[in-house]
């Protein structure tokens, strides 16, 4: 016969002065674990959530990432005019050839200078990328230098205000609006115009080109063709796959988050166990004289493991709940693939989450596993015994 | 029974929770070291001797963005300065690597290059071979090693930021600097293959003495105020710096998340090693009774506590020390980390915060004793 749930539980409440430590120390392994994913998590929502579905993104061939690609102009005049891109009611292709500069730019707290992820638009750019809209002044206008630099950008670099402006190379950039990315990589982006970009910082070579092909059928001739045409050495793909591949960033805080996890819990493993010696000594009477009413063995180490795993489940809860408090909030670092400041934000997901939870109550059952049997193997009129 | 012997059977009547709370110390202060070894790794980047002397010339644009080669023969004019080399990355992608290649390649001045980077040992016939061969190339030991290479192998490289493949003959085998895994290439053969472009990377820039680095870092800034490219010259160790800066927010926030967690498993030790002791208030009100003093007892339970958190503290701290010190982190890491490194300031701080937990999970059960009456204490079943 198993030992009524209730036994377990209010186990559980009634002992929680001795248990409180090892429940925080779960709640803490638990909210780490969670709160280091979230960034990982984060990092791949900005850039999983970039792109335009229909859109294709055209890049140097072996060249990893879009900032560190090279096109000739020659390349721009023949593919503009290629049939499988679509044209805008005023008969133009939507095609816009950026060029990626990278610029050192001094935060404005004033601690230090990191790298902004300057982005040259053509006149089609805007259009391509209906994800980013402007939150507050006006869009660059081209020939002029004139940038639009991202809100969250905004909150992070000096001289990021509209109206205001700043120096970078020979030139003098005036902000003249915000943009929004919509919690894409976007919004990790200042924008101007392509011409004068390349001027500035003497670029001959577009990065890349952003087409929006007629229709379906012409993208996956698109793709094909640039792939199959010797002459050009590029390579074509779908702009949100593109994005979906820039998770470099993610991967070594995912790694810290496992390896921190892992080693937290060995300490805590040790700590449940602790408790659980300690709350099933100060019962062992109790534990002798259910052995004697009939439980059987099993019944007991059940009943002791299940107050293990909720003792754990309570401390997962806690821990979830506090990461939770973090989810939405706005961080940034550096992009591995960009090479640039990168902002995201914490994203606590269901199924991390989850993970948690069952994080904490594998530790608990780890940790009370050992104890119970110990309990149920204690001789019954021996435990009933003692004091 | 000696004192000695007394607190001894005392602190082991319970092995197994002995055993537990020693481990978990351990573990806490291993955790601890571990993330103060890879916090300093990223926040406080090496350097090898020759770097005091080294000043580094990128565009200020930023890092990304090239110089023009015609500002050579200036930077050469310079007072103080002692040699100059093009130092571009070239940021290929190894044969047979898939995505990511853990070695950088810079193409730079054969002739002047490993004057600046004095750390490194080469054979000066090996040197001598690569400066005559220019599509031949130095590689660090390491990346030798882990490769497979000899001297006469081929190395082939696809470009992935400069639009062009590179073939090298591996030329010699340098070691000796921080870290052994660059391979170096010839500026020339960079420039010929891109059609002379006109530019490079970065100039890295010898100063013949240590007091002048930062003068020198002025003259050259100075020296292009005003022209279509503006430089900023830095000493290598602000250089570094710069790159830490760039982590933003993330240092601070797996360093706070760190210590907090480690503070955290260290107070559960402290709850349960108390609770060894809260077990056995009558037991001491029986020691007092026989005619020890408040004193003796205070001795007994804080000589206890100290001896679990020091044991914790070597186990942890020392185990982190003998570890990081035996494996080679570079490999494993896929460099990532260089030196992984237990310094003695951090087996310092590990035994200062034994010490500290010592004392807590002591506080509670000496406030006990001394509140407690030898009847009080009698009395109580726990």
């Amino acid at each position: 016969m198993a030992l009524p749930l209730r036994y377990s539980f209010r186990n559980v409440l009634i002992r929680w002065r001795s248990t409180f430590a090892t429940v925080l120390g779960i709640a803490l392994v638990v909210f780490v674990f969670v709160l280091l994913q979230s960034l990982a998590a984060g990092i791949e929502k900005s850039s999983g959530n970039t792109g335009d579905p229909r859109n294709i993104l055209i890049v140097r061939k072996g060249s990893t990432a879009e900032s560190a690609s090279l096109i000739s102009r020659g390349n721009l005049r023949e593919i503009q005019y290629f049939e499988e891109i679509a044209r805008n009611e005023r008969g133009e292709p939507v095609i816009s050839a950026d060029v990626l500069v990278l610029v050192n730019l001094p935060r404005s707290d004033g601690s230090g200078e990191a790298n902004v992820l300057l982005r040259g638009i053509s006149a089609r750019g805007v259009e391509l990328r209906p994800q980013v809209r402007l939150v507050e002044g006006r869009w660059f206008t081209p020939g002029k230098r004139e940038i639009v630099v991202s809100s969250r950008l905004a909150k992070r670099f000096a001289n990021f205000g509209t109206g205001q402006s700043f120096k970078t190379g020979t030139a003098t950039l005036t902000v003249v609006g915000w943009l929004d990315g919509g919690g894409s990589a976007f919004d990790s982006e200042c924008w101007m115009d392509a011409d004068e970009c390349r001027s500035i910082f003497e670029r001959d070579l577009y990065s890349s080109f952003l087409v929006r092909p007629a229709s379906e059928a012409a993208g996956v001739k698109l793709l094909e063709r640039i792939e199959a045409d010797r002459r050009f050495k590029l390579k074509a793909e779908k702009e949100v796959e593109y994005y979906r591949r820039q998770t470099m960033t993610a991967a070594p805080i995912k790694w810290l988050g496992g390896f921190l996890a892992i080693m937290m819990s060995v300490g805590a493993v040790f700590a449940a166990m602790n408790t659980m010696y300690a709350s099933i000594g100060a019962r062992t009477r109790e534990i002798g004289t259910l052995r004697v009413l009939g439980f059987r063995r099993r019944s007991v180490v059940l009943a002791l493991l299940i107050e293990g795993a909720l003792l754990a489940l309570i401390g997962g809860v806690a821990g979830c709940a506090v990461a939770y408090l973090w989810n939405g909030y706005t961080t940034a670092t550096m992009g591995f693939e960009t090479f640039s400041e990168i902002v995201f934000e914490f994203t606590v997901t269901p199924r991390l989450m989850a993970e948690g939870l069952v994080f904490a109550v594998l530790v608990g059952l780890l940790g009370s596993f050992l104890p119970s049997v110990r309990a149920s193997r204690l001789p019954v009129i021996a435990a009933l015994k003692s004091v | 029974m000696t004192t000695v012997g007394f607190i001894a059977r005392n602190a082991l009547r319970n092995k197994r929770r002995f055993i537990l709370s020693v481990s978990s110390v351990a573990v806490s202060l291993f955790l601890l070291v571990t993330l103060q070894v890879a916090l300093r790794e990223l926040t406080n980047p090496i350097n090898d001797e020759g770097s005091t002397l080294r000043i580094i010339v990128r565009n200020k644009v930023s890092l990304a963005q090239p110089l023009p080669a015609r500002q050579l023969p200036t930077i050469e004019r310079i007072p103080g300065v002692a040699a100059v080399t093009p130092f571009s990355y070239y940021g290929g992608l190894y044969k047979g690597d898939e995505k990511f290649t853990s070695f950088a390649q810079f193409a730079v001045d054969p002739v002047r290059s490993f004057d600046l980077l004095s750390d490194a040992k080469v054979a000066p016939e090996q040197l001598k071979a690569w400066a005559a061969d220019r599509t031949s190339a130095i590689v660090g030991r390491k990346t030798a090693e882990r490769y497979g290479l000899k001297i006469g192998d081929r190395m082939q490289f696809t470009g992935q930021i400069y639009p062009c493949d590179l073939e090298f003959k591996v030329a010699g085998v340098y070691e000796g600097t921080a870290d052994d895994r660059n391979v170096f290439f010839h500026q020339k053969y960079l420039d010929e293959s891109l059609g002379d472009p006109g530019t490079v990377g970065t100039w890295w820039v010898k100063a013949s003495s240590v007091e002048e680095a930062t003068l020198i870092t002025d003259r050259i800034n100075k020296a292009f105020a005003n022209t279509s490219a503006e430089v900023r010259a830095e000493t290598e160790r602000a250089f570094q710096l710069g790159f830490v800066s760039m982590w933003a927010n993330i240092k601070i926030l797996i360093g706070g998340i760190s210590m907090v967690v480690v503070f955290a498993l260290l107070l559960v030790t402290v709850s349960t090693m108390s609770m060894a002791i809260r077990e056995r208030f009558r037991e001491l009100a029986v020691l007092k009774a026989i005619g020890f003093r408040r004193r003796d007892l205070f001795a007994f339970i804080l000589a206890e506590s100290f001896g679990l958190a020091t044991l914790g503290a070597l186990l942890g701290a020392g185990g982190a020390w003998l570890l990081y010190g035996s494996i080679d982190m570079q490999q494993l890491s896929n460099g990532m980390f260089l030196m992984f490194e237990v310094t003695p300031q951090m087996l310092a701080l590990a035994f200062s915060i034994a010490a500290v937990l010592g004392l807590l999970s002591a506080a509670a059960p000496m406030l006990g004793v001394a509140r407690t009456s030898v009847v009080q204490g009698l009395k109580t079943l726990d």
